[in-house]
């Protein structure tokens, strides 16, 4: 069954009276509890993608279907379907400075109208299942690369979304800190059947996907 | 409040330090925290002006008076009914026969102009000068005479002087001229209401002894009546009662007839004062501007994650306004408790003191009104309110996007 899925995305900018075709045509489905990596040189589209199928950004032309439905991001249910359906982790970790770990994790939850003390009791169990047990109070400059970037990914899980959209998580931290993020990706995928959508530079660690796409003048073919 | 702004507020609440002490944030809190001091303290100076002038207005001077249509005097047994006709008003405090004119008082050197005022009393009631001596004796003998604090000083005059006073009687000229009937009394007290005009004229002294400088058989020029606190200011409500029960044989003044002109004025000036002021508040508003613009600056990643896990632009909008809110609102109170201190030293300084002349009283003092105290805040916290809405609506043109690309 298909979760989501994008097809014949275009989308181009204008810079400099000079436009700039970034996707022509790419087409992505993505089954329920797959995993599917995207790589493709850097300034290709990749994130451009990632961003249509989030509806954080709009196609030209093109159409996103959600959960069977299709859907763009000007529409007034889209902050709720990324609230509820989708996860995101970004390569920059994005927390929220003045909030600690539990509450960042805690959020989601909090927007979709939990109350704070529910949603943080969650928000540590979560964190506790990707290791950070001792980790929860702390605000975000007091963590490690890895450990923002799996507080991150907590984040992006608390709403039980069908889908992640990882934008290069694993691009800002070193091989260690790295391969330990991939591990939960990994075991996440496997424990809670969501479909994970993952940008990466790393062709090793995009071997351990269930399919793995590339991105090349504006459009997608897969690689295995 | 949904579930997000809650949570918000309550993270500010529980951790100020972290939420609410923020660089950016001290020119605006200085700012409003001045600006109120300053509006506040104008406003307790000025309300505290117009209640002592208005609490000596009504102290010093009768609250209703009753005058003889026919311009004569109202002898003594006229007067006696008219008493007990006028204390039969539940509102009525006390009615006092008073006998009072201009003469002239003479110095060594110097020639003043003054009010000459004589009260008949049986002893029941105290009288209303009294409680403004304030020196030498309240009780009035013949022969003697309680003097103004300014008029003694002008004069070079003192307890225990002889003060000449001379009334010309301008009915009886004569061929050769107009013969003025004087008489000299010895000074036993010092009057000093703090109204400056009282001070400087008022010559008070015994019946007997005004009428016999004035010439006429026993007699008083006007009634004077007090009101019960709580009727003092429908004096006018009063007074026209009382003018049904005695007809057109009387005139009947309520105390508004002299005094409500000057307490308007100086009303109208506090309120001046104020709208002023809060001008103040408003150039205060600008650095809240520049406040929330910051905040929306430094804090432009997390408004897009926040876009982006799904919360709206207006709850972002309430919750950085909380955030912002919740100094300003402090800063406010802050300014406002500053204000009060700020009048209650100018009211304790000793180094500046109110030109009588210019100013009707010569000491300073703040009242500090709860009411006044609720309309600084209501109306600072409009102002503040304001400011802090204009610069949030950039945040409905923040695209995610652009954020998130520019980090
Ligand atoms: N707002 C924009 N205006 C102009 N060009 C843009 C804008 N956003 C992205 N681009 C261009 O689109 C291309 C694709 O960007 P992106 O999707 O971020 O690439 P990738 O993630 O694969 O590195 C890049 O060449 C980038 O310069
Ligand atoms: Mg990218």
């Amino acid at each position: 069954m298909l979760c989501i899925a994008g097809y014949n995305l275009c989308k181009s900018y204008v810079d400099s009276d000079q436009s700039i075709n970034v996707l022509t045509d790419a087409t992505l489905e993505v089954e329920t509890a797959k995993m599917i990596c995207i790589t493709g040189q850097s300034g290709c589209g990749k994130s451009t993608m990632l961003h249509i199928l989030g509806l954080l950004d709009a196609a030209d032309s093109g159409r996103v279907i959600i959960g069977g439905r299709e859907i763009s991001s000007m529409m007034p249910e889209a902050p709720q379907i990324r609230n509820s359906e989708l996860g995101f982790v970004f390569q920059f970790h994005y927390l929220v400075e003045d909030l600690t770990a539990k509450e960042n994790v805690a959020l989601p939850m909090i927007i979709a109208g939990s109350s704070s003390v529910v949603a943080q009791k969650r928000a540590s169990e979560l964190l506790s299942t990707l290791g950070l047990a001792s980790r929860l109070s702390r605000y975000p400059n007091q963590l490690s690369g890895g450990e923002q970037q799996r507080v991150s990914l907590a984040r992006a899980l608390i709403n039980n979304p069908k889908i992640v959209l990882a934008d290069e998580p694993t691009g800002n931290l070193d091989p260690d800190h790295s391969a330990e993020v991939w591990q939960m990706i990994l075991q996440l995928n496997k424990q809670r059947e969501q479909a994970f959508v993952i940008v990466t530079h790393d062709r090793e660690s995009a071997r351990l996907a269930s399919q793995t796409y590339n991105l090349a003048q504006g459009k997608l073919s897969l690689l295995s | 409040m949904d579930k997000l702004e809650q949570f918000f507020f309550l993270r500010y609440i529980k951790a100020p330090k972290r939420n609410l002490l923020r660089f950016s944030f001290v020119f605006m809190t200085l700012g409003i925290v001045l600006s109120v001091a300053i509006l506040s303290a104008g406003l307790n100076l000025f309300e505290g002006y117009e209640r002592s002038l208005k609490a000596v207005l009504l102290g010093s001077f009768p609250h209703i008076t009753i005058q003889n249509t026919a311009e004569s005097y109202i002898s003594p047994i006229e007067a006696n009914m008219l008493t007990t006709k006028l204390t039969r008003h539940g509102e009525v405090s006390s009615v006092l026969p008073a006998l009072s004119y201009s003469a002239m008082a003479v110095g060594e050197s110097k020639v003043r102009g003054i009010s000459l005022t004589a009260y008949y009393s049986d002893g029941s009631t105290a009288l209303p000068f009294e409680k403004y001596v304030s020196m030498g004796n309240k009780q009035l003998a013949k022969g003697e005479a309680i003097v103004g604090k300014y008029l003694a000083k002008e004069l070079g005059k003192s307890i225990g002087d002889t003060l000449k006073v001379v009334y010309p009687q301008l009915d009886k000229i004569s061929a050769l001229g107009i013969f003025p009937s004087q008489r000299s009394y010895k000074i036993t007290g010092i009057y000093s209401s703090g109204l400056y005009e009282s001070d400087r004229s008022s010559v008070i002294c015994t019946w007997e002894d005004a009428q016999a400088l004035l010439g006429i058989s026993p007699g008083f020029s006007k009634l004077e009546i007090r009101l019960q606190p709580q009727y003092v200011d429908s004096a006018i409500n009063v007074s026209r009662k009382i003018m049904n029960r005695l007809g057109s044989e009387y005139y009947v003044y309520p105390w508004t007839t002299f005094s409500s002109g000057l307490l308007g004025l100086i009303r109208m000036e506090k309120w001046l004062i104020f709208i002023i002021f809060c001008f103040l508040v408003l150039i205060a508003g600008v650095n809240v501007i520049s406040a929330v613009s910051t905040i929306i600056l430094d804090k432009k990643n997390e408004i897009a994650v926040l876009k982006t896990l799904g919360a709206s632009s207006a709850s972002i909008k309430k919750l950085l306004s909380y955030q912002v809110g919740l100094v300003a609102f402090g800063a406010i109170l802050l300014g406002q408790i500053l204000g009060a201190l700020l009048s209650l030293f100018v009211e304790k300084q000793g180094f500046y003191k109110l030109k009588g002349d210019v100013y009707f009283i010569d000491t300073l003092s703040a009242a500090i009104s709860p009411l006044n105290q609720v309309l600084i805040f209501c109306v600072a916290a409009l102002l503040v309110t304001v400011c802090i809405r204009y610069p949030l609506r950039q945040i409905d043109k923040l695209q995610i996007m652009e954020l998130l690309r520019n980090p």
